[in-house]
């Protein structure tokens, strides 16, 4: 039994595991805030393996992945990236929101990623083969788009795909009293306003609800907030900005929990 | 001056004000318009699980037979509502509501009719069954709506106890006669009604029949007016005058007739147009236009003095109907040509500041690889700060930034600009510039500034009669150099006819999907909705539109829009995302804010 808590959604657990038994890279699709992160973690204790995370942004370069020359006393030594500690001595590499890399940053994973399952560094002209437990794992969110930005194909046909979405109604309301310890009835509501607040699209809102903010705001209510108020600030106030939407929203709200003096 | 006669009128306005206020109980102090929600209730009816495509408009009166108690017939009200109902395309709301005595009700009313339109369409049916089992879903998952609801009915029936039979209903009576009739009692404006029937009382969801269809292209053109009108028809073929047309008992409201000219394609007459938003019925003619009408059609089709080249023998290419949710395979013919007969022309001296001033912004984007030394960490040790630094006596108070990283930054784009070029572009944006000149010089700026940039691009300019012609006008293709006899073309394009959007950019797709580089950009101008002469308009252009646009996305295109559409742009979202579009306000700025646009796509 693992520490982490995670409902399964699917096939999920089954497919990660057989990926890792063969050897395969995974990438995860999926919406902010739907137990992406939660999932690896979950899978890392589950098989019992480091996770190193890396938190993708777009000053990430090769040698934060890979490592880079340091100084000491006794002139420069070399230092591994987390990419190179997992390929070393094995354990999950997770690359979160990959998208957000340079592309030419991701190249790197091109060798990892296939048959071959080196990593060469031509720094130290060194060519690492992978530790049998080496897994690389992949994640983004497809919601945004700008022209510039996107997975090579190149890259994304090297891996074994998931889409997450946010789990279904049952499950998401097992999942909120499950973080929350919220009641029932209180947590069916907020699985209500979410479902319908995912019904909007992009071109009211940019995205919808994750099952994150609904356990924020079950949280709140456990603490004793009033349940209008708990929604106003966890769930309205983070997705939007625009008045119309936030009235609407309020709107929205008010009718599932009765705003009370 | 004091007038007898003018006394007299305001003597009976003022009557009617008092007579229909005291019939009326409405509370004026509360009303609540639709235009300043209409925003906010659009995103309620994505919320509730209403269709993305369908609209929200202000409904019109509608005639309802009731009794009518003395005070209303003496003040002729009580027989006009203005009720809330939805068909296929749209939801009709009434303009202003004032049932209730504050304003939070009378707004909430609002948000109780979009809930109740997204249920009434999901449940079966009829009338009185949809309205009740919609009403019931409502209260049982929403607390607020129950809150609501239950004061509403009770103020409602206060003020007319013809209403009460709302409140009655139940599941075991939905069928009974009674109430049946008393359907046809008083409206309830807590509900949702189906459209308007052919007999002018309001048919049963069942057998929803639109007005006046009587051959398929007369429907289509009613369909201009927005709003539906309780419509009869009239013979008017024998020359007799329209002295009969109106029944003697209904002198009280207005019946005009207007040579509205139905029958005839685009003949639009404002006046009778203005003239018909203020009338209670339209009567619709069977009179076709007379000559004169029909030669000044043929002659506003202008000559075509361009020596055109057809490439091949045009294309077949889908579409998308979202009726019956499948592809029409081969439907559309999509004729690519190329205009042959063109004069070189060199860059016209008023547009040459602008360009100037663009490249200078376009220079100002650094596009060479950059080595960035001293970085206190980076890719790699620059050796010469290394062994500066290694040198240097007082180690510890030397900075450490002896590393160096490279940025690269490439642009690896193709461009495809798909421009309108419908007859709508013929528009006069101000007395001399009209809007397909704006886009003459705005491909221009364009180009010249994507030149400069070395980004490749390519020019297509589309319109399109029907769905067997789609006209595909090459301008410039990738390969192609940009040199004089480019402006030569972008010169010498005309307005052409309709604006089939869906076709033409499946076919703008095929093109950039061959080409090899990592993005592509498609960028659509246009000056407004997708349509065509056929059914291609209203909910099916844009339906298909926006399936157009999803394929390229599919297929690792960016679409992007950009519109000189005054009016609104409810649709520009749904069809490209809500970043995915821009609206220009002053279409004489186009030129300008083109280049813009694509700098800001692609920093």
């Amino acid at each position: 039994m693992s520490k982490t808590y995670y409902l399964s959604q699917a096939n999920e657990i089954e497919l990660f595991e057989a990926a890792e038994e063969m050897n395969l890279p995974m990438l995860i699709k999926g919406p902010t805030g739907c137990g992406k992160t939660r999932f690896i973690e979950y899978m890392g204790e589950k098989l019992k393996r480091d996770v190193y995370t890396v938190v993708c942004h777009d000053d990430l370069s090769a040698a934060d992945l890979v490592g880079r020359h340091l100084i000491n006393e006794n002139g420069t030594y070399w230092q591994d990236g987390p990419l190179t500690k997992a390929v070393r001595n094995g354990g999950i590499c997770y690359l979160d929101e990959i998208i957000e890399a340079r592309k030419d940053t991701t190249v790197v994973l091109h060798s990892l990623a296939d048959y071959r399952r080196v990593l060469p560094i031509d720094r130290t002209g060194e060519v690492i083969e992978a530790h049998p437990d080496f897994m690389l794992v992949v994640s983004y969110n497809p919601g945004y788009q700008n022209v510039l930005k996107g997975m090579k194909p190149s890259t994304k046909q090297r891996f074994i795909s998931l889409s997450f979405d946010y789990p279904k109604a049952d499950i998401e309301k097992e999942i909120i009293i499950k973080e929350s310890g919220v009641d029932a009835e209180v947590a069916q509501k907020l699985v209500n306003i979410a479902g319908e607040i995912r019904q909007l699209t992009d071109s009211d809102i940019q995205e919808a609800v994750s099952t994150r903010l609904l356990v924020y705001s079950a949280k709140l209510i456990v603490k004793g907030f009033n349940p209008y108020q708990a929604c106003m600030h966890s769930i309205v106030e983070s997705l939007s900005d625009e008045d119309e939407v936030l009235e609407v929203l309020e709107k929205l709200i008010s009718l599932h929990f009765v705003k009370s003096e | 001056m004091f007038n007898i006669l003018e006394f007299e009128e305001n003597a009976g306005k003022g009557w009617e004000k008092y007579i229909s206020k005291k019939a009326d109980a409405s509370y004026e102090d509360a009303r609540v318009y639709f235009n300043s929600h209409s925003k906010s209730l659009k995103i309620f009816y994505h919320l509730m699980g209403g269709e993305q495509g369908k609209e929200l408009h202000v409904t019109d009166k509608r005639f309802v037979k009731t009794s009518r108690s003395l005070l209303e017939r003496i003040s002729t009200s009580g027989s006009t509502f203005f009720l809330s109902w939805q068909d296929e395309k749209a939801l009709y709301l009434p303009a202003s509501v004032a049932y209730f005595p504050t304003k939070e009700q009378n707004e909430m009313l609002y948000f109780w009719l979009t809930a109740m339109a997204v249920q009434t369409s999901s449940h079966s049916g009829k009338l009185l069954a949809k309205n009740y089992y919609a009403t019931q879903t409502l209260l049982q998952k929403y607390d607020g709506f129950r809150l609501f609801y239950e004061e509403a009915l009770n103020q409602l029936v206060e003020h007319n106890e013809r209403l009460s039979f709302v409140s009655a209903l139940n599941m075991e009576n939905l069928e009974d006669e009674i109430f049946l009739e008393n359907l046809n009692e008083y409206p309830c404006p807590l509900w949702v009604y189906p459209p308007l029937g052919k007999n002018g009382t309001y048919s049963d969801f069942e057998d929803e029949v639109e007005p006046n269809r009587g051959d398929e292209e007369q429907q289509e053109k009613s369909e201009t007016l927005e709003m539906k009108k309780q419509a009869n028809k009239m013979d008017d073929k024998k020359e007799t005058d329209g002295f009969l047309a109106f029944l003697p008992e209904s002198i009280m409201s207005i019946l005009e007739q207007v040579n509205v000219d139905r029958a005839e394609d685009d003949s639009f007459d404002e006046d009778a147009l203005y003239n018909a938003e203020d009338l209670d019925e339209i009567t619709l003619g069977q009179k076709s236009a007379n000559l004169s009408a029909r030669i000044k059609m043929d002659l506003e089709l202008s000559p075509n003095f361009k020596e055109e080249y057809p490439l091949g023998d045009g294309k077949f290419l889908d579409e998308w109907d979202y009726s019956k949710q499948i592809y029409l395979k081969n439907y559309v013919k999509l004729k690519p040509y190329l205009v042959t007969n063109i004069e070189p022309i060199e860059l016209e001296p008023r547009l040459k500041k602008m360009i100037k001033k663009i490249e200078g912004e376009i220079d100002l984007m650094e596009l060479d690889r950059v080595k960035n030394n001293r970085l206190p960490y980076g890719d790699e040790i620059n050796l010469d700060t290394w062994i500066d630094y290694k040198g240097h006596k007082n180690k510890s108070g030397h900075h450490q930034k002896f590393y160096e990283s490279f940025e690269r930054k490439t642009r690896d784009m193709s461009t495809l600009i798909l421009a309108d070029v419908s007859l709508s572009t013929e528009a006069g944006i101000t007395q001399e510039v009209r809007i397909i000149d704006v886009i003459k010089d705005g491909l221009i700026v364009f180009a010249e500034s994507l030149n400069r940039l070395n980004d490749k691009f390519a020019i297509y300019t589309f319109s399109s009669n029907k769905n067997t012609n789609v006209r595909f006008e090459i301008v410039k293709n990738f390969n192609e150099k940009y040199t004089d006899n480019t402006r030569g073309r972008i010169d010498a394009i005309k307005p052409g006819y309709y604006t089939r959007l869906g076709a033409a950019i499946r076919e703008s797709t095929k093109i950039l999907e061959k080409q090899k580089t990592e993005n592509k950009l498609l960028l659509i101008i246009s000056d407004g909705k997708p349509n065509d002469v056929d059914r291609y308009d209203g909910r099916y252009g844009i339906e298909d539109t926006k399936k157009s646009i999803i394929e390229a996305r599919k297929l690792g295109i960016t679409p992007f829009g950009i519109t000189v559409d005054l009016e609104s742009k409810d649709y520009l979202p749904y069809l490209f995302g809500k970043n995915g579009y821009t609206v220009v306000r002053d279409g004489k700025k186009l030129p300008k804010v083109l280049p813009e646009v694509y700098m800001n796509l692609t920093k």
